[in-house]
């Protein structure tokens, strides 16, 4: 039988039928065992953000999430902070603080080089922290960081001294963040315009071209030799190439990665969150961001609520609790914190944000609110109880802005009239300067508690050269004032948690904000997409471990 | 849009045999009536249909999918879907009956202008409809939302100007050919002023198919209104309006159907039938005609 010949037209049949059991075990491959043992080099790997596309791909200028995501993969810091809340080496190896607080000293690795040829020294250190203390560079993250920094100094090549106004105990956490990452000097000096688009770091990818609206090719550093102190390899990237997309619509994102068309994307929505625990192509990345809780803040600036009795009446009468169990799916955990639930001083107070619409409106009688109109609004003096909402729908997700249709309808029910306002990025931040507000969500990443600084000391009501003021509840007060500036000069740890905790609990009791959950910060990626990781900094994933298994 | 002269033209000259023999309504006809009866019930008493109150929430029970309780089961916040399409009724018909009587209000002001104010106005409003036609109208739209900032009022006015040229051009083709008719020929001989034709013999002429290009631009008018708050640029969270609707079930497009697909098929159903009703009109038009 196996000599007798094959006819053409069975060996077109058997052809066929070896095409299918091929393309059968094909498809069934990604269900099968891993199909390598070690990580592989290679391959491109697409990411798709939901985030805005950053306008400017130098962190320092500005200084918010999106540009921290993708900036984390060309650009490192002086110092990294490793799983269990450590500061760890990265760029610098060493650091002391002097005896009277009011210097610290950095010793810099001394073989590494920026992507464009620049060696890393204490001067391009130098130059990096007067770019960002710069007004022209427009940064609000990192210049608000580095408030305390009156100068730098290179004391020799390889070690830079920083001194400081007062102490400074959270110093080596802002210098951890992204927006305060190393560039080549000789990149900065080219102008804002060009190292906007390619900026140059020591990274383990390099920028290679921006397709504006599109999207960001990034290219492996063959030469990369600096590894944070936590990575699992050295030597460069597995990956040769990164496509960084923009996909800003939720659903679609979630439909690319689900059809193969991107490996990994940010921002998943709580149903989807859901839905991809029961499919085994692909995984989940649960990475909650430190610094401030989602929030609505206050603004206690101005009428109704500078009236501290209007702002508990507002925070008593609307249930944040069943929507969020709603819309959530048991993916988010109702936070009583001004604080991230991932930074060990985090205090919150259950007690303050109970649901009670019978103990607001008490409340608002008091306040002289009492009178309701036509429509069941609260009045006073002729003026309608009317609070602005102004949304960013760049930041905040659909299940998000769905919460605060809740929170509308159910303030609405106590009398308050909530206008919501969706706007894009840049007239949202327009609506926040012009004091067009009185709630508003702003999320705030930065690591460690010496955020409540940011957030409500009063010097944060003055806008930083970007324009930007962290202090949306306006919140004045020189007691809390004085304990927040305390707090950011001992070292001493009891004490330090004391002080946070007395912060935490005037900004709680003076009802400025209403804590809502942590930052939602959950990736999905392929299964097959191994060996990534979120920063423990400020959890923006790191592709420099990853590798695809395929 | 503008190839609709042609076509009634040939139109006319084909039904002008049957003129007098009316045809009865088809099957789609009547349901196409039946539809828009019940979406004027829905705009004019929505209460009365759907008692439920289309901004209640109630978190604990949102994306319920339908059942006999909810007919077209609940959204993200718990708010009944069915009773959100009814309510969300009135603003869909209002923003399109509204959009294209500024259309059609405009292209009368044009193409009256063009078609009787003599060769240099008509050339000069061409050639400018000419320019607005490059545009896709809801580009125009866009443009205009873009200056004058999202909300309602604005995308109405906006849908309104972007079918403009499209009855503008219209318009002037009507005008112009009944200028030429014998009968405007006869007034003009019997030495009647411009305006006295233009009242006692054109715009007679005229309206009866501007009536029948309103009707069927209206359909088209909601699915471009539903198309703005679609993307965040018509009727903001939480009204109850079509596209808006759309826009929030989207996100839940994979795990929760129902969110898109009732305001999907109002939106289709209200265009459908004020479509088919709209030809039925100009059929009669013809045949009178």
């Amino acid at each position: 039988m196996f000599r007798a010949p094959l006819s053409p037209r069975r060996a077109a049949g058997g052809a066929l039928g070896l095409a299918a059991l091929l393309l059968l075990t094909g498809c069934s491959a990604p269900d099968a065992a891993p199909a390598n043992s070690g990580p592989v080099t290679g391959g491109t790997l697409t990411y798709a953000s939901g985030d805005a596309e950053p306008t400017c791909l130098d962190p320092h200028v500005g200084g918010n999430y999106p540009q921290a995501l993708i900036s984390t993969q060309y650009l490192e810091s002086l110092v990294s902070k490793n799983a269990d809340g450590e500061i760890i080496p990265w760029l610098a190896t060493e650091w002391a603080e002097a005896e009277d607080g009011l210097s610290w000293t950095f010793t810099l690795r001394d073989d590494v080089m920026f992507t464009d040829g620049t060696p890393l020294d204490a001067e391009a250190v130098r130059a990096n922290i007067a770019h960002l203390q710069d007004p022209e560079t427009l940064s609000s993250t990192g210049y608000l960081a580095l408030g305390k920094v009156t100068s730098t100094e290179a004391v020799d090549p390889s070690t830079v001294r920083v001194l400081l106004s007062e102490p400074d105990s959270a110093l080596l956490e802002s210098l951890s963040q992204p927006w305060l990452a190393i560039q080549s000097p000789t990149a900065i000096a080219r102008g804002m315009d060009e190292n906007c688009a390619s900026p140059v770091g020591t990274g383990p990818f390099v920028v290679e071209e921006w397709n504006r609206q599109n999207s960001i090719t990034l290219v492996r550093n063959e030469d990369y030799t600096s590894p944070p102190a936590d990575a699992e390899h050295d030597g460069p990237a597995y990956l040769e190439r990164i496509v960084w997309r923009f996909l800003p619509d939720s659903a679609s994102r979630y439909a690319a990665l689900q059809a193969g068309e991107v490996d990994m994307i940010d921002n998943a929505q709580p149903d989807t969150i859901v839905q991809a625990a029961q499919d085994d192509a692909l995984e989940e990345l649960d990475a909650p961001r430190p610094g401030a809780s989602n929030r609505l803040e206050l603004n206690s600036g101005k009428p109704p609520f500078d009236d501290v009795r209007v702002r508990e009446a507002f925070i008593r009468s609307v249930n944040v609790d069943d929507a969020v169990e709603g819309l959530f799916f048991g993916t988010a955990e109702r936070s009583y914190s001004p604080l991230s639930s991932v930074e060990p001083l985090a205090v919150g107070d259950e007690s303050l944000f109970g649901f009670d619409p019978e103990a607001g409106a008490a409340l608002l009688d008091e306040a002289g609110w009492s009178e309701r109109d036509a429509e069941g609004y609260r009045v006073r003096e002729g003026q309608r109880l009317t609070l602005r909402l102004p949304v960013s729908t760049n930041q905040s997700i659909p299940a998000e802005q769905s919460l605060f249709e809740q929170v509308q309808a159910t303030a609405r029910d106590a009398g308050f009239e909530i206008v919501l306002e969706p706007l894009d990025l840049s007239s949202w931040y327009g609506a926040l300067a012009a004091n067009e507000y009185d709630l508003v969500s702003a999320p705030y990443t930065k690591v460690g508690p010496d955020v409540l600084r940011i957030l409500y000391h009063s010097d944060g009501t003055t806008p930083a050269p970007s324009g930007y003021f962290a202090n949306h509840a306006q919140v004045r007060n020189p007691e809390l004032d004085a304990i927040l500036t305390e707090a950011g000069q001992v070292s001493d740890p009891d004490r330090r948690a004391e002080l946070y905790a007395e912060a935490q609990r005037i900004v709680l009791e003076g009802f400025y904000i209403l804590p809502l959950y942590d930052q939602q910060n959950t990736y999905l990626l392929r299964s097959d997409v191994r060996g990534v990781r979120a920063l423990p900094t400020v959890s923006a994933p790191t592709l420099y471990d990853a590798w695809l298994d395929r | 849009m503008s190839d609709l002269e042609v076509s009634t033209r040939i139109a006319r000259s084909a039904t002008s045999r049957r003129a007098g023999t009316r045809r009865s309504a088809t099957v789609g006809e009547v349901v196409a009536a039946l539809v828009i009866v019940f979406l004027l019930l829905s705009a004019l008493l929505p209460g009365a249909i759907a008692p439920l109150d289309p901004l209640a929430i109630r978190p604990l029970e949102a994306f319920s999918p339908p059942s006999p309780g909810s007919w077209f089961g609940t959204d993200e916040s718990g708010r009944d879907i069915f009773s959100r399409v009814v309510h969300g009724t009135a603003s869909s018909l209002l923003i399109g009956v509204s959009a294209t009587a500024i259309g059609l209000g405009l292209g009368l002001i044009l193409g009256t202008a063009a078609g009787m104010l003599g060769p240099v106005v008509d050339f000069s409003v061409n050639r400018m409809l000419e320019v607005l036609f490059a545009f896709p109208g809801l580009l125009l739209a866009l443009f205009f939302i873009v200056i004058f900032g999202p909300g309602v009022v604005t995308a109405t006015i906006a849908v309104g100007i972007s079918t403009a040229p499209g009855y503008a051009r219209i318009i002037r083709g009507q005008l112009v050919s009944i200028r030429r008719s014998a009968y405007v020929e006869a007034a003009t001989v019997l030495g009647r002023s411009r305006w006295q034709i233009l009242y006692r013999h054109i715009l007679p002429n005229t309206l009866a198919p501007i009536f029948v290009l309103g009707t069927l631009g209206v359909g088209q008018a909601i699915v471009w209104a539903a198309s703005l708050s679609y993307l965040g640029l018509g009727a903001v969270p939480p009204a109850a309006e079509w596209g808006a609707m759309l826009a929030a079930g989207r996100t839940y497009i994979s795990t929760a159907w129902w969110l898109t697909f009732f305001p999907g098929l109002f939106i289709v159903l209200t265009a459908t039938a004020i479509t088919v009703l709209g030809r039925r009109l100009q059929q009669r038009v013809r045949e009178q005609g």
